[in-house]
């Protein structure tokens, strides 16, 4: 069973096709590039997948379950989580704020809770800043912790993305351009990490990674699997290899300008 | 600028209240007195754009910091009318003239006046957004900023534009609206909330839909007095915008 | 002997603005609560208040037992603010101003025309307050400590929450509500659970009030109220809580500064009335465009560009 299957979904905006008859599938604990021209469609199948729009048609289905058309917030539940091209991170929290808002279910969400079972809360929180730090030791952002979000560049913001993504224990990630703006030597440590993160030995823990990415050769370098999107379309998939001679994505890439 | 401005009505009392002014206090004719109070309460709204809406541009403020301001203005507005003219309840010394019979109903000259007046307004409106430079301007803006913006349309002098002109319609529905009835400080207000439920049933950004959804609503506040008490002219207003946001929160002519 | 005269007449005037000043803060968390730490911009907050007060002294006036009645009128705000929270919080932002505005409004006329139920702007008398029996002297000398206390529980229990995972629920919507719904929180619960205590708190207040005033009519909540509050919490620091406190103490401050100038300056009580309010809707869009984090708020928490 795939982790992810898109299966023939469509999306107009006032009579443009963003998406027309988009259909793919990802193997659980695959890492799967997408690439495409501007206007492919790439982030809205983003933003649908992950419940931020509604599909005009077609159907969607994560870990063996519905999920087209469902809130954003219940598809994030159910451990699909993903991140924005452009980096939303929480300017006015802290770094460690930010990533302590990630787990879910947490004790201390709850006002009743918040009264009455302060122990409990406190010692969930204590678990949860653990693991913040553990993160952010390995990104080197563990100094920053207490400052503003606002305060950091605008790589340093993606990675406090990926990393507030990974705080939830996702199932799959959906990654908008993660390496955009993120120097190259960090950017293949988190590479080499979210490779190791899919490799986990135990075989239910390896995370399944759809990324977007214009940074070609880091891409081909990542996937195990990749689709080429045009005019909404899926035009070319295969392996790194494969795609790389398909003479229709040279064309797709090229052929219109 | 796509905020909800709650000084709108407050505007439109201090364009009754202008005219006031020069029609009771002055002795100008009624006509030119309104004309008058109509370009100063334009003119006003500029200065506030000047003031205080593009300094808040700049700063790339939210909509709910300029709702926040937009209701300190209005309060502003509101209470300087109270401290200069008073609480009281005014009218405009006009003299009375017959009414028409039509059947078993009357209608008063100023009714007929006040009605060719709104119908030329929505005219002009329409001329104005479809066969302007500016009005088509405005549509752009309203589309989207960015493109306008990345078009050469000088951003800020449409705003100006349609601040005046927005706020010169409020003052002439005020003046209207105090030439039936009578005019008080608070007629902004209570006019506030069956003008957001028009705007909204209509759907937000169209002026076409604002129209209907004023007639709509005015209609039903009406004729809910046959059977509530007219104080719930206000709740009935707020019935319709609720019904709206649960049935259909565009409006009947939003995209 | 003159002297000490002036000094026991002094007091309860003291007491009284303190007693006023603390009952408006608790007022004002409640909004400070749904705008400073959630962004919900609620411009009818005076209706809770209302709904309060005339909920517990009407059920008390007809045989319920007291504490009963504010429980009944605390209730009924939060439910009022649930429902009003349910058609506009998946929204635009504005819809829940609007809406509130208009609830405020409807709110005020029907205790205004329901002469059967409320008397209408005749007003109703409250029939008991707390203790009142044990209480000799002047009430006001036990309503003041007793509200302040409240305050004291009030701010505590507020902030325990916002500075829980909860709390931080609630600052990551105020900033960008698409990332918490991107990590799997249920944003329009959020807000609905923010707006509900917000309104259950300014319902409390509405007791209160309704104790200190012994009588209560459609006038005490007359719209301006609501912005009362405002200026609480954005002179003090939205999403402060000792700010909003301060900020209601430095209001009925300068209200009874007003009061002593009247004397001075060559305007009628409504006149005086006018300027009052006029300084309070210019001093919100100077405190928004010039400070907007106001007295004790932090400009790095605050979200300007929503």
């Amino acid at each position: 069973m795939p982790m992810l299957s898109v299966h023939n979904v469509e999306k107009s905006f006032g009579g443009i096709k963003a998406l027309d008859g988009c259909s793919l599938e990802i193997r659980k604990g695959a890492i799967v590039g997408i690439i495409g021209p501007n206007g492919a469609g790439k982030t809205t199948l983003f933003r649908i997948i992950s419940g931020f729009e509604k599909p005009d048609s077609g159907t969607i289905v994560f870990n063996g379950e519905d999920i087209g058309g469902a809130a954003s917030f219940e598809i994030a539940r159910k451990g699909l989580i993903r991140t924005f091209q452009i980096p939303k991170a929480l300017t006015k929290l802290t770094v460690e704020e930010n990533l302590l808002l990630a787990p879910q279910f947490q004790y201390g969400e709850r006002i009743w809770n918040v009264w009455l079972r302060p122990k409990d809360v406190k010692r969930q929180e204590a678990e949860n800043i653990k693991k913040a730090h553990a993160l952010l030791e390995f990104l080197g952002l563990l100094h920053l912790k207490h400052e503003y979000a606002g305060a950091l560049s605008g790589g340093q913001k993606k990675l406090l993305e990926i990393a507030r993504a990974l705080m939830v224990d996702p199932k799959m990630l959906l990654l908008d351009e993660p390496f955009a703006g993120v120097n190259p030597t960090l950017a293949l440590r988190i590479l080499e990490w979210l490779k190791e993160l899919r490799d986990r030995d135990n075989e239910n823990d390896g995370i399944t990674i759809m990324v977007i990415e214009h940074d070609m050769p880091k891409l081909m370098q990542l996937s195990d699997y990749i689709y080429v999107l045009n005019k909404g379309k899926v035009i070319a998939s295969g392996a790194p290899e494969e795609v790389r001679a398909n003479e229709r994505v040279v064309e797709a890439y090229l052929g219109g300008a | 600028m796509n905020f909800a401005n709650f000084a709108h009505g407050d505007f439109l009392a201090l364009g009754a209240y202008l005219t006031f002014v020069f029609s009771a206090i002055l002795g100008v004719h009624f006509i030119p007195a309104s004309a008058i109070a109509v370009v100063i309460t334009a003119f006003i709204a500029v200065c506030c754009d000047y003031a205080i809406w593009k300094p808040m541009r700049e700063k790339s403020a939210g909509s709910l910091t300029l709702i926040i301001i937009s209701i300190g203005l209005a309060l502003f507005l509101r209470n300087l009318i109270i401290f200069l003219w008073g609480p009281d309840i005014k009218r405009y010394d006009l003299p009375v003239k017959r009414g028409i019979e039509l059947g078993s109903v009357v209608i008063t000259q100023n009714q007929i006046f006040v009605i060719m007046v709104a119908v030329i307004c929505m005219f002009l409106v329409h001329y104005l957004l479809k066969r302007t430079t500016i009005g088509k301007a405005m549509r752009a803006l309203s589309d989207n900023i960015d493109l306008a913006k990345a078009s050469g349309i000088d951003v800020d002098r449409v705003i100006r534009y349609t601040w005046a002109i927005g706020m010169a319609l409020a003052a002439v529905g005020g003046i209207l609206y105090g030439l039936i009835t009578n005019i008080n400080p608070n007629m902004g207000w209570f006019m506030l909330l069956p003008m957001f439920a028009a705007v909204i049933l209509g759907g937000i950004g169209s002026p076409y839909g604002a129209m209907v959804g004023g007639v709509v609503i005015g209609l039903a506040q009406e004729l809910s007095t046959a059977i509530l008490p007219t104080e719930y002219k206000q709740a009935v207003a707020f019935f319709i915008l609720i019904v709206v946001l649960f049935i259909r929160p565009r409006g009947i002519l939003g995209s | 002997m003159i002297e000490i005269g002036i000094e026991i007449e002094y007091l309860p005037y003291i007491i009284t603005v303190l007693l006023i000043a603390s009952i408006y803060a608790i007022f004002s968390l409640g909004l400070n609560l749904e705008w400073g730490f959630t962004g919900l911009v609620n411009f009818g907050h005076v209706a809770f208040l209302a709904i309060g007060a005339y909920t517990t002294v009407l059920l008390n006036l007809s045989g319920v037992p007291l504490i009963l009645s504010v429980i009944a009128g605390v209730a009924l705000a939060g439910l009022c603010g649930g429902l009003l929270g349910i058609p506009t919080l998946k929204l635009r932002e504005d819809y829940l101003a609007i809406v509130t505005i208009g609830f405020a409004e409807i709110i005020r006329f029907f205790l205004l025309n329901e002469e059967w139920l409320t008397r209408g702007p005749m007003g109703v008398h409250v029939s008991s307050r707390p203790f009142e029996e044990l209480i000799p002297g002047d009430y006001n000398f036990f309503l003041f400590p007793f509200v302040l206390g409240v305050l004291v529980i009030c701010y505590l229990l507020l902030e325990k929450l916002v500075k829980s995972p909860w709390g931080r629920v609630l600052k990551s919507i105020r900033e960008d509500e698409d990332v918490p719904a991107s990590l799997g929180k249920n944003v329009f619960s959020y807000k609905i659970q923010a707006l509900v205590l917000g309104s259950m708190i300014a319902g409390f207040a509405g007791s209160l009030l309704a104790f200190y005033l012994q009588y209560i009519n459609p006038r005490n909540f007359m719209p301006i109220e609501t912005f009362y509050a405002w200026i609480a919490v954005v002179l003090g620091g939205s999403g402060n809580n000792r700010g909003t406190i301060l900020g209601a103490f430095i209001l009925w401050a300068f209200f009874s500064g007003t009061r002593f100038a009247q004397g001075y300056l060559p305007f009628s009580p409504t006149q005086m009335g006018a300027l009052r309010i006029l300084f309070i809707g210019l001093l919100l869009i100077l405190i928004m465009m010039f400070k907007p984090e106001g007295l004790l708020g932090k400009k790095e928490e605050l979200t300007l560009t929503k």
